[in-house]
């Protein structure tokens, strides 16, 4: 199915050990190199938590089994230096709140600067050409920005300057975590294209989580549903829509959004009047 | 910089109305309690004084005139630093006052020194290790502190470590090991608080998205720690700082009186019991004036820590 797998979930389970509750269960997920995978489903379906299970954030409560290879290694196997050093070089991960991507009191180019040389041997004057040769390529004023503390920006500038960030170490694999829910749909739109585009320019897989069906329709290469803690359904992006087998997948189908017919608008506005 | 600037000169105004009602709600408050130095200075060894004797020195110092008249002169002196002179011993306030503050400062930061170790380390530890045994022993450390008078924590002391086992001396000032038991006492009484505080407000921090996010970049712990979270985390401790200095002045007198630290609270304990008017309203309008000046440092330091603050999103 996967020609060359970069990321494989096999079996992932996770449990609360407070509330005594299986959260996820029976998950199994592949990604291939260079394909951006949509995993979708309402909220607490469990993709978000199947996402920090990769990058081992989840909290100190919950019990998580099963098997997460990255380019062969269990990453939940590894101590936890070896995982450090995966995450941010080899995997990175872009969260809704745009507000918490960066540390609130401490300059943007000054937490590219730190993460940089916690991954690569360099000088400081090395590690601000990466950071501004990456703020570049994501469209923004790379001085300005560098310079500025996340809360001077916009929301889209911040998510852009998060892709930079996670740019900067040249990873693998992007997961995105409802990066665009926080965002206006303008500011959403190009922080997705910007996606595209480094996908096609690097050549790294990206994870979009999403619980906006269309927007994985249009910007992913597979997808998976997930319900109830459960993948129920996994395909290309036209069989979900269209041959679909699942009653789930069947439901989140039609509550698509579909614009109301001009005629109905129109009747409506009569009546009010 | 226009917000630096604005908290300066508020802080400016603040100090100039706070100095004027305070030293005249002391003046005014001094004259009408009980206990007359005059009789204080005649009536030594026995001899009775006659009334004579009295209304000549009650008008040598002006105590005959109305108390607005007194103020005013004393509040035109102080105007041109001059503080006027001790009753007891003649000698210019100012003088008196200059003599003792650097003891005072050097114990107050000695105690600050003690005090940001013991938060810091016992309230990250209580953070970080949420509900295992670090966590119960910064609680009992914290307990401990707050159920321990600061008065006989320096007794304790003083026989441990300097009585029984010899090392620190007893009292006085000089050299460096003169300064680590009275600061030990006096960080100890007051950390407690900081101790509670830094934990509680740690462990909201350590769960915030922005610390999630240091995590996903795969900083080490160490760095997310104490670069991101504990920054994080200060505010509250400012904060509190600034509203304990008033406090902290106080705690610093009983400190000197038991290490006969020569500081201010020594002088003004002295000054209080032979009603030396002149040195008690001296050291009201200098204590006054550094409670004011430790606001407004306390001030620009959350424009350091929270930059926010300095883009008018936040409010000091």
């Amino acid at each position: 199915m996967v020609k060359s797998s970069l990321i494989s979930i096999q079996d992932l389970r996770i449990t609360s050990q407070s509330a005594e509750k299986v959260l996820i269960s029976n998950v199994n997920l592949e990604i291939g190199k260079g394909e951006i995978v949509g995993l979708i489903g309402e909220s607490g379906s469990g993709k978000s938590l199947t996402a920090r299970a990769v990058m081992r954030l989840l909290p100190p409560d919950m019990k998580v089994s099963g098997k997460i290879f990255y380019k062969g290694t269990d990453v939940l196997a590894v101590n936890p230096k070896e995982h450090r050093h995966l995450l941010g070089s080899g995997i990175g991960m872009i969260f809704q709140d745009y507000r918490g991507s960066f540390t609130p009191f401490i300059k943007i180019g000054n937490q590219m600067i730190e993460t940089i040389r916690t991954h690569y041997k360099m000088t400081k004057n090395e590690a601000k050409s990466i950071a501004l040769t990456v703020l570049e390529e994501m469209g923004l004023e790379s001085k300005r920005v560098y310079d500025s503390y996340s809360f001077q920006l916009s929301g889209g500038q911040v998510q852009r300057a998060a892709i930079a960030m996670s740019l900067a170490l040249k990873p693998d694999l992007i997961i995105c975590d409802e990066m665009t829910t926080a965002l206006d749909v303008m500011s959403g739109e190009r922080v997705l294209d910007y996606i595209d585009q480094i996908r096609n320019k690097t050549g790294c897989s990206v994870l979009m989580i999403t619980h906006d069906l269309a927007l994985a329709y249009k910007r992913t290469d597979r997808m998976y549903v997930m319900n109830q803690g459960e993948i129920v359904e996994e395909g290309l992006p036209e069989q979900i829509r269209c041959h679909h087998k699942h009653p789930y997948t069947k439901k989140l189908c039609s509550c698509l959004l579909a614009l109301p017919a001009k005629k109905s608008i129109q009747k409506k506005r009569a009546y009010s009047v | 910089m226009r917000k630096t600037l604005s908290i300066v000169a508020s802080r400016l105004v603040q100090l100039l109305i706070m100095v004027s009602v305070l030293s005249f709600v002391t003046f005014v408050l001094m004259k009408v309690t009980p206990g007359d130095p005059i009789r204080d200075l005649l009536n030594v060894d026995d001899v009775v004084a006659t009334k004579a004797d009295e209304e000549k020195l009650k008008k040598e110092y002006e105590f005959d005139q109305p108390i607005l008249v007194q103020y005013g002169k004393w509040i035109l002196n102080v105007m041109h630093f001059d503080l006027g002179e001790s009753i007891i011993s003649k000698r210019p306030v100012i003088e008196m006052i200059v003599s003792r503050l650097p003891a005072t400062i050097a114990l107050t930061t000695g105690g600050m020194v003690v005090l940001f170790l013991l938060s810091i380390s016992f309230g990250t530890l209580g953070a970080v290790y949420e509900g295992r045994w670090p966590d119960f022993i910064s609680r009992w450390v914290a307990m401990l502190g707050a159920s321990i008078p600061s008065f006989w924590l320096g007794l304790l002391l003083i026989y441990f470590f300097s009585l029984k086992l010899n090392l620190l001396p007893v009292m006085g000032k000089g050299t460096l090991a003169h300064f680590v038991l009275p600061s030990i006492t006096l960080g100890v009484a007051m950390a407690p608080m900081y101790i509670r505080l830094l934990r509680e407000r740690l462990i909201s921090t350590l769960q915030s998205p922005y610390i999630e996010a240091a995590r996903a970049r795969g900083l080490t712990k160490e760095r997310i720690l104490f670069l991101h979270a504990l920054r994080g985390s200060l505010i509250p401790l400012i904060t509190m700082f600034g509203l304990s200095i008033g406090s902290l002045i106080g705690g610093v007198t009983v400190i000197e009186i038991l290490f006969s630290w020569p500081g201010m609270g020594e002088l003004i304990v002295s000054s209080v019991k032979q009603r030396d008017y002149p040195v008690i309203q001296g050291y009201i309008l200098i204590v006054g004036f550094l409670v004011v000046i430790t606001n407004l440092i306390v001030d620009l330091l959350y424009l350091v820590v929270n930059p926010q603050i300095k883009q008018g999103k936040e409010t000091v």
